[in-house]
């Protein structure tokens, strides 16, 4: 298996008469784009917009953000398990239309956890200062679905339209030069010629059991998780639409986007590439329902690491909140227990700003951790010039002044390895 | 900038031991580690008054002795209230850490004071206070002020205040946020890569200690006993009227059991949003196993089951405030005179 993202860096994008790419211009005909994801009858009217870095505008509620892919012909498919058959991700080249996103409005926020505005695209000012989705030019899908559908038919029709979308756009990179292309050196645990090199592997929560995942929620290969055990992945398939977020956004966030670029596996492969470690490659698991579920879990991955992937070291994220949070501590002191050393990153789960409330363990060997921060953080958003929102009601409420927390823009709290807010012991 | 200086009897060059049942009084301009302090102020700033007061009357008229010196630094019309350095002196350092936080509470003005870590001061004061770690040697007086001088100076000029490896503070334990260059993902690929080839790593959190709780001793005789049903789980009855919280509850609820041996899903709700609730939805003895225990209670194994059941939800919730629910649900089961708790969780 071997992945090459080939680049086409986007600075602009417009709309036209028909979609192409005119070097780093992206020209998108929303009345095809419109047709394609109208066809399959959930939705009922869809609308885009084209939103730009430092702009004054907000839009939200965000369901999902997606950098635009595509798949050359003869290569695993695009979304595999969810636009087509589940054969495995990461071969062949995937065209990347780079600086650009489709963002996928929802219209109402899907997770009470988050309020009544859910998450926002906030695209100047201090939040967009520590988002990464504010430097990119991002086509906002405004979607309509049709009354009377159930929840989790709503959620798949917001998840298809944003896939789809973002495999349409970059198809108009095919047959086009890129600026760049990046293979990916194979990785894995019986590489040859890396002796005395740590051999790191990653371990990533991908779902929490805390709730139960709709029937046909698309998250590994388009399987919902239920029943999974933890399961070994090459790094690309992460990177090439084998993994998609949860229907609920998870306490700090997590996007499509930042599957497809992976915080945590490109660093691990950029320092595989420089020489500096080993990358034998990565678990997805998912938190427990209970406590026979957490141990089954946590072991099923530590043992992964161990035995198939060889590791030395794993470095740890996770997916959703409190629950996740022990688990994710509970299979590091489980990978200590084999002589794995491990580092961690968690949320931040103290609301009193306490040092005592921001942990969920006290393992003495999970002694390295990155902790992200957030509950201490609140803007005033201004009035915003643009509004860009499904209803009457939201942009009202979205309009502005408003305050919000770190975790309601999106980008700023990701749990993913992309938040640069850090939470600091004072 | 108008500061007042707090000293014991003895920085104040009173007397010692034979002197610390001095009254609280008031010299006019710098005395002492005040005059350092007003030099390495420097300009702009200058410290108006000396408040001093003997150790032993300081402890034991602590009231009267935060009155009146709230009183004089609200007269002074001071900008900023500095006590000590108390260096490991614990009677200074636990009269430092008071007046500074009333003088805060009461006047809003920045306070800063300076201790060992092992004074006994420092570990009541240092999480509502900047204290500047002075260590223990009164021979590093000129350099521990100078720390207290800047740290006092930013406080008034609203200025960031840096890391305790910065400004020299003992850690308060405290979280603030903080925008970085590096994004977590790096961070923790680095952090991997020190930790694995044995080179120093920083851990950007603090490992979590919790006190052990004793286990308490057992029931003597549980045929006898008066058990209540607590749970952290949520149930609560339809329309939650406590209106608990489903995170960072700050309620608890009391709940009538009386006369009945099954709870039916259609009379309770769940208000927790930390686990998939189904199952309890569908019968609440999962959680609270009312119909178990009333089995317990007829066939003799325990004593009594207590008419109420009491439900909080445990979810996201500062320990600060769980500590406090913790209190009052205990105090109401032991108001109630039940002997035992059996305490379900999810």
């Amino acid at each position: 298996m071997q992945l090459t993202l080939a680049r086409h860096p986007i600075a602009e994008l417009r709309f036209g008469a028909s979609t192409y790419l005119d070097k780093t211009t992206l020209v998108i005909d929303r009345e095809e784009l419109g047709r394609l994801l109208l066809a399959d009858g959930s939705l009922q009217e869809v609308r885009f917009e084209i939103v730009h870095p430092g702009e004054s505008c907000r839009a939200g509620p965000v369901f999902d953000i997606v950098e635009p892919r595509a798949k050359e012909p003869g290569c695993s498919p695009d979304f595999p398990g969810v636009l087509g058959p589940p054969l495995t991700a990461g071969s062949g080249t995937t065209r990347v239309l780079a600086g650009a996103a489709v963002t996928v409005l929802s219209e109402k926020s899907t997770d009470e956890s988050r309020g009544v505005t859910g998450r926002v695209l906030e695209m100047s000012g201090a939040p967009a200062e520590a988002s990464p989705y504010s430097s990119l030019r991002h086509l906002v899908v405004v979607p309509r679905t049709r009354p009377g559908l159930a929840k989790h038919a709503i959620e798949k029709a917001y998840r298809l339209a944003g896939l789809r979308c973002a495999v349409h756009l970059a198809r108009a990179a095919l047959g086009q030069p890129p600026e760049s292309t990046h293979p990916f050196e194979p990785v894995g645990p019986a590489r040859k010629g890396r002796e005395g090199i740590p051999r790191v592997a990653y371990v990533g929560q991908i779902f929490s059991r805390q709730r139960k995942p709709a029937v046909d929620e698309p998250v590994l290969y388009g399987l919902n998780t239920d029943g999974m055990l933890p399961v070994v992945l090459d790094p690309d398939e992460w990177l090439d639409g084998a993994i998609l977020p949860s229907y609920h956004s998870s306490i700090g966030g997590a996007e499509t986007y930042f599957y497809q670029n992976h915080p945590v596996i490109l660093e691990l492969y950029r320092r595989h590439h420089a020489g500096d470690l080993s990358f034998v490659g990565t678990v997805a698991t998912v938190a427990g329902s209970d406590n026979f579920d957490r141990d089954r879990n946590c072991r099923a991955a530590a043992n992964l690491v161990r035995w198939v992937l060889s590791a030395e070291a794993a470095v740890l994220t996770k997916y959703g909140g409190g629950v996740p949070h022990a688990d994710l501590a509970e299979t590091a002191r489980l990978l200590e227990g084999y002589g794995i050393r491990t580092a961690v990153m968690v949320t931040d789960s103290s609301r009193d700003r306490r040092v005592e409330s921001a942990l969920l363990f006290n393992f003495p060997e999970v002694n390295a951790i990155v902790y992200n921060g957030g509950n201490g953080t609140r803007w005033t958003l201004p009035r915003a010039e643009r509004i860009v929102t499904p209803s009457a009601e939201m942009a009202e409420l979205l309009g502005g002044p408003i305050e919000l927390g770190a975790a309601n823009i999106i980008g700023v709290t990701n749990q993913q390895g992309a938040s640069r807010l850090r939470g600091v012991v004072y | 900038m108008r500061v007042v200086h707090y000293l014991n009897q003895f920085y104040a060059g009173i007397g010692a031991e034979e002197k610390a049942g001095i009254p609280l009084e008031a010299r006019a301009g710098a005395v002492g580690p005040a005059k350092l302090l007003d030099q390495l102020l420097g300009e702009g700033a200058r410290v108006v008054a000396t408040l001093v007061c003997g150790d032993n009357y300081a402890v034991e008229h602590q009231q009267e002795v935060i009155a009146s010196l709230v009183a004089k630094v609200r007269e002074e019309r001071a900008d900023l209230f500095v006590a000590g350095p108390c260096f490991d002196a614990g009677r200074y350092g636990m009269a430092a850490g008071a007046l500074c936080s009333a003088v805060h509470a009461e006047l809003g003005i920045p306070v800063v004071t300076g201790m060992s870590e092992e004074n006994p001061g420092a570990d009541l004061y240092r999480e509502a206070l900047y204290i500047i770690d002075s260590g223990t040697s009164p021979a590093k007086m000129r350099e521990v002020v100078g720390k207290m001088a800047a740290l006092g100076k930013k406080l008034v000029n609203k200025a960031a205040v840096g890391l305790p490896a910065e400004e020299g503070y003992l850690r308060r334990g405290l979280l603030r946020d903080q925008l970085v260059e590096d994004t977590a993902g790096k961070r923790l690929v680095d952090m991997i890569l020190a930790k694995v080839k044995g080179e120093p790593f920083e851990s950007e959190m603090l490992p979590a200690q919790f006190p052990p709780v004793p286990m308490p001793p057992p029931v003597k005789d549980l045929s006898r006993a008066k058990v209540m049903l607590v749970t952290d789980g949520g149930l609560v009855p339809k329309g939650n009227p406590d209106k608990i919280e489903p995170r960072a509850a700050t309620r608890w609820g009391c709940y009538s059991i009386e006369g009945r041996s099954d709870l039916r899903g259609e009379d309770y709700e769940i208000s927790h949003g930390g686990y998939d609730p189904r199952f309890v939805q569908e019968d609440p003895d999962r959680l609270v196993p009312l119909d178990a225990a009333r089995e317990l209670e007829q066939s003799g194994v325990i004593g009594k089951l207590h008419h109420e059941f009491i439900s909080t939800s445990g979810l996201s919730n500062p320990l600060s405030n769980t500590r406090r629910l913790g209190r009052e649900i205990a105090e109401k089961v032991k108001k109630e005179g039940v002997d035992a708790v059996i305490l379900t969780s999810t």
